[in-house]
């Protein structure tokens, strides 16, 4: 399990810069510990092997105090990575929190004690007091941790070390050999004493109990969600006769789709076309047969499913009632699954409803074209950017006011990262059809007023954002449509992010400097990584077959 | 040679011997249910600490929380006072820091090897059975140390016996044994007279020597502070006292848990014949995780102070109150220590409070660190290694003190 995880402090506006000057020197000093193998940051490297990510940042804005941000992406429960950056640079985090200001929660006599002269209080509960969880993660590599990416990138570079051989007098075994799954064979036999774990089954990149949870969480949104649009129709249902239901559920519907029908196409259109998003190497194309079978499998699982939503609160609700009233236990089933139908029968409704108020805002929302960039900002960025294969990106924006923004942007981030925790290419690492994501999240601060987005990536700022508006657009605008100054949408998914140039630079305007930031496996991509862990489960298994051995193989 | 009753007096055998055995056996599950219950427990004027964040602020907040050994010490040391009994005073600091000219860390190597070397003449003299205890660890922990510190056998005395009784006297005598007092009063006198004599001997011998005594009397005689006889003797009667009588006790309970986990054994054993003595130490501190010293460690608070300040189990400790800092469950604290359960050589040292933390961790941190594996080292590099038969092939205890443990092994 990875985890991710941001702290957020506000800075005292006076100590601004001896705060930045402090995470610089801090950078600095890491950056001067090698670890075992000469590398920079050799102390977290070795003192903190739960650690993926990290990155401090600073963020000023003209409305609030500057805040510092530790963003973290882990291993595992949060309690022990604590504990673990705590003993690795905790006096110099308690350095930075000493230009903090005091939080005004319960921590306050905490971090009272922590940043206090000569304090040794530990400083990890405080940390893990100030951490929160995102609305939304990403994942590039799900169920990796940091050991086994590195033993696995280990194992594949001692893998291409044999497969060059160093002896070039010498004629190379591994050309000669007749086949794939001799070259594993060969290979396998070559790496076992070395790598002696490739005798112990790969552990489990999504355990059978995560499944379960991440599918759980997803229905427990999903039945909390079609309660709340089906909420109209089940009120409406308690006091009106069914016919009338009906009348004035139709009516809002039909004015609701009057008054949108201009973009509904568009948005039909959309999902019509929304699965080409996935990669195409995840997607196998469907026959008209396959998808008679999945349309007709789909329809009975609604059929189930309505029934199900049907009928186990209404018979729930004629056994409590019936006994206390002493009416029959079917004419209880029978209202009670009346009302809950009405309910249902306003579900579509609701959501018309939802979509026309959301496009009349959309229609006033004001954007940024043009924000002013400062030179000196965006230089001290791009002094940061593209030193290895990976980069860093924190942007904070603030929230469009109002109270659907406040439901949407909550109902959307979180729906969205419930359902990138199921889909099969958002676990193997795909959002849209790119790959270059190791983690990304979003998250609200200050009571929803501000959006953070983070990210550790592939490549350039400039591809990064080009695949996002090529290849992950719907998505990245129904992350960030709710954000003031976004360019333009419709219905939250449309329009968006894909007006590139302004888009681009509304991105880069709400970017802070990645004052600090370290990252376990600097030199490896998520696809390397996933090569790395696809050579490593060949090299696992004692055989493999002729099929298996020519798709491994292409991974060498 | 088999040696009986060198060992500390212990807690009394029998049913309320059993009984007290029982209890400590269960103190890791009452333990556990403390730290998600009321990890901070109040009983009266005691407060027992339970999870690793509290455990690790109390040991760091000296100032509140202060050690207190100086009662006793003072009837070990005969009033001199020895910083295991102080607060963090300018006096502490210069007599640290004097024992650090003199105790280095670029003895460890010797230390080692000392203790290597001697282990494997046991266990080659055992010749393919041997009591681990006493035979072994504690036969080769007072040889290396007494000869590291400078402090022979005294000529009317047993070293292992006096220093095991003043260890028990300090550190596990909470009921302030009366019998036990008796035998100090006559054991602390003679063992300071008899340390007194070997600096006085030292001295005129003209030759100081290169053990801790001869670099003391060295600095001594530049006139360097903190190198009185007085301050002198407290501090080798102090690491007399307190290094040596450890090692019989965690070796053997290390060795215990190892034999009860054929898997780890047998890592163990690997890391041993590999020479690698780094992962060999993160086998005995593992296994001792599973088996520490001592279930707490005590401390007085010398003032109010609140613990857990800011979270839900914060709890206001009053002036006088007597803390029980539960170290061995702050290392099986699954909220900081990952995987707490399982047997993990390759932990990182944060997750370690063996030695305790703070201002009064283990001034033989580093040679307890240099010389437990290599004392096993020998043991596990000989094939066959397993419990002797019967009880005597299980590591039996007096309250808790390692009492007993055999092992058989096959021999060259």
């Amino acid at each position: 399990m990875q985890s991710v995880l941001s702290t957020v402090f506000e800075v005292q506006p006076d100590s601004k810069d001896m705060l930045v000057a402090r995470i610089v020197q801090l950078r600095q000093d890491e950056e001067s510990l090698v670890g075992p193998q000469g590398e920079k940051y050799g102390r977290l490297k070795v003192r903190v092997p739960l650690l993926h990510f990290m990155a401090l940042s600073v963020f000023e804005d003209d409305r609030y105090d500057p805040i510092l941000v530790i963003e973290t992406n882990f291993d595992g429960p949060p309690g022990p990575f604590w504990a673990q950056l705590e003993a690795a640079v905790g006096e110099d985090l308690r350095a930075i929190l000493r230009f903090c200001e005091r939080p005004s929660g319960p921590t306050g006599a905490l971090f009272d004690r922590v940043v206090a002269a000569d304090s040794r209080q530990p400083i990890a509960p405080l940390l893990e007091g100030h951490s929160f969880q995102p609305l939304i993660v990403h994942l590039g590599n799900r169920g990796l941790d940091r050991d086994r990416i590195l033993r696995e990138a280990d194992l594949f570079h001692a893998a291409r070390t044999i497969l060059a051989d160093a002896d070039r007098t010498a004629p190379n075994p591994y050309r000669s050999a007749t086949s794939a799954t001799a070259i594993h064979a060969d290979l396998r036999g070559a790496l076992l004493a070395s790598f002696p774990w490739l005798d112990e089954p790969a552990p489990a990149r999504i355990p059978a109990h995560e499944n379960r949870s991440d599918w759980l969480r997803l229905g427990g949104f999903l039945a909390l969600l079609l309660l709340a649009l089906s909420l109209p129709g089940v009120l409406l249902g308690l006091m009106l006769r069914p016919w009338w239901v009906a009348v004035l559920l139709s009516l809002v519907a039909a004015a609701a789709f009057a008054a949108s029908i201009r973009d509904l196409g568009d948005l039909l259109r959309f999902f019509g076309t929304s699965d080409g998003a996935a990669p195409a190497d995840a997607r196998p194309r469907p026959t008209a047969g396959s998808r008679l079978v999945t349309a007709l499998k789909g329809s009975a699982g609604v059929v189930a499913v309505i029934g199900v939503y049907l009928a186990i609160p209404s018979a729930a609700a004629a056994a409590v009632v019936a006994p206390l009233t002493g009416a029959g236990f079917g004419d209880i089933f029978r209202a009670s699954a009346q009302v809950l139908g009405a309910g249902l029968a306003s579900v579509p409704a609701s959501a018309l409803a939802i979509l026309w108020w959301l496009r009349r805002l959309e229609a006033r929302d004001a954007s940024h074209d043009h924000p002013r960039l400062d030179e000196g900002k965006l230089r001290a960025m791009m002094e940061r950017e593209d030193h290895i294969a990976q980069n860093h990106m924190g942007s904070l924006v603030l929230v469009k006011p109002g109270v659907l923004r406040a439901v949407l942007l909550r109902v959307g981030l979180r729906g969205l990262g419930l359902v990138l925790r199921v889909t099969e290419w958002a676990r193997r690492g795909y959002l849209g059809s790119m790959r270059t994501i190791h983690f990304a999240h979003w998250a609200l601060i200050d009571n929803g007023g501000r959006l953070m987005f983070f990210s550790n990536f592939d490549g350039s700022w400039e591809s990064y954002l080009d695949d996002f508006i090529e290849k992950a657009h719907s998505g990245l605008t129904l992350a960030w449509g709710n954000a003031t100054g976004f360019p333009p949408a419709r219905f939250l998914l449309l329009d968006g992010a894909t007006q590139g140039r302004k888009f681009k630079a509304w991105a880069r305007h709400s970017m802070t400097v990645s004052l600090f930031w370290y990252s376990a496996y600097k030199d490896y991509t998520v696809d390397q990584i996933e090569r790395h862990a696809r050579v490593a489960d060949g090299l696992r298994r004692r055989s493999l077959t002729k099929e298996e051995g020519t798709l491994w193989a292409r991974d060498l | 040679m088999r040696v009986e009753g060198v060992g500390p007096r212990g807690r009394p055998g029998g049913l309320k011997g059993a009984l007290a055995g029982w209890m400590m056996r269960s103190l890791p599950a009452v333990f556990r249910v403390l730290r998600a219950v009321s990890p901070v427990l109040r009983i009266g004027d005691t407060v027992v600490v339970t999870r690793y964040d509290d455990v690790r602020e109390v040991f760091l907040n000296d100032d509140a929380f202060a050690v207190p050994y100086a009662r006793k010490l003072d009837v070990i040391m005969g009033g001199q006072p020895f910083f295991l009994g102080m607060r963090d005073t300018s006096d502490y600091r210069r007599d640290t820091a004097a024992m650090r000219t003199v105790v280095r860390s670029d003895d460890l190597p010797a230390l080692a090897a000392e203790a290597g070397r001697l282990a494997a003449e046991a266990v080659r003299a055992g010749g393919g059975r041997i009591e681990v205890v006493n035979d072994l660890v504690r036969e080769v922990t007072f040889a290396v140390l007494g000869r590291y510190f400078g402090v022979s056998d005294p000529p009317d005395g047993d070293l292992r016996i006096w220093a095991s009784r003043l260890f028990e006297f300090q550190f596990a005598d909470p009921g302030d044994d009366p019998d036990l007092r008796a035998e100090v009063d006559a054991i602390a006198p003679a063992l300071r007279a008899h340390i007194q004599g070997l600096i006085e001997a030292r001295r005129a011998s003209g030759a100081f020597g290169d053990d801790v005594l001869g670099r003391c009397l060295d600095r001594q005689s530049r006139g360097d502070p903190g190198f009185s006889d007085g301050q002198i003797r407290a501090a080798l009667t102090g690491f007399v006292v307190g290094g040596p009588p450890q090692p019989p006790m965690v070796v053997p309970q290390a060795l215990e848990q190892l034999l009860r986990r054929p898997a780890e054994l047998e890592g163990a054993r690997k890391a041993a014949l590999a020479g690698d003595d780094a992962l060999l130490l993160g086998y005995v501190l593992e296994a001792m995780r599973f088996d520490p010293l001592a279930p707490t460690l005590p401390r007085v608070a010398v003032r109010d102070e609140l613990i857990a300040a800011g979270s839900r189990r914060a709890t206001n400790v009053r002036e006088g109150a007597t803390l029980l800092v539960a170290f061995s469950s702050a290392m099986m604290d699954e909220r900081r220590v990952p995987d707490p359960r399982r047997f993990n050589p390759r932990r990182l040292a944060h997750e370690y409070m063996h030695f305790g933390h703070g201002l009064h961790t283990c001034f033989g941190l580093q040679i307890n660190h240099a010389i437990l594996p290599m004392m096993l080292k020998p043991l596990l590099e000989r094939r066959g290694l397993r419990r002797a038969p019967g009880p005597d092939g299980h590591l039996r205890k007096r309250g808790a003190f390692a009492e007993r443990l055999e092992v058989v092994y096959d021999p060259e």
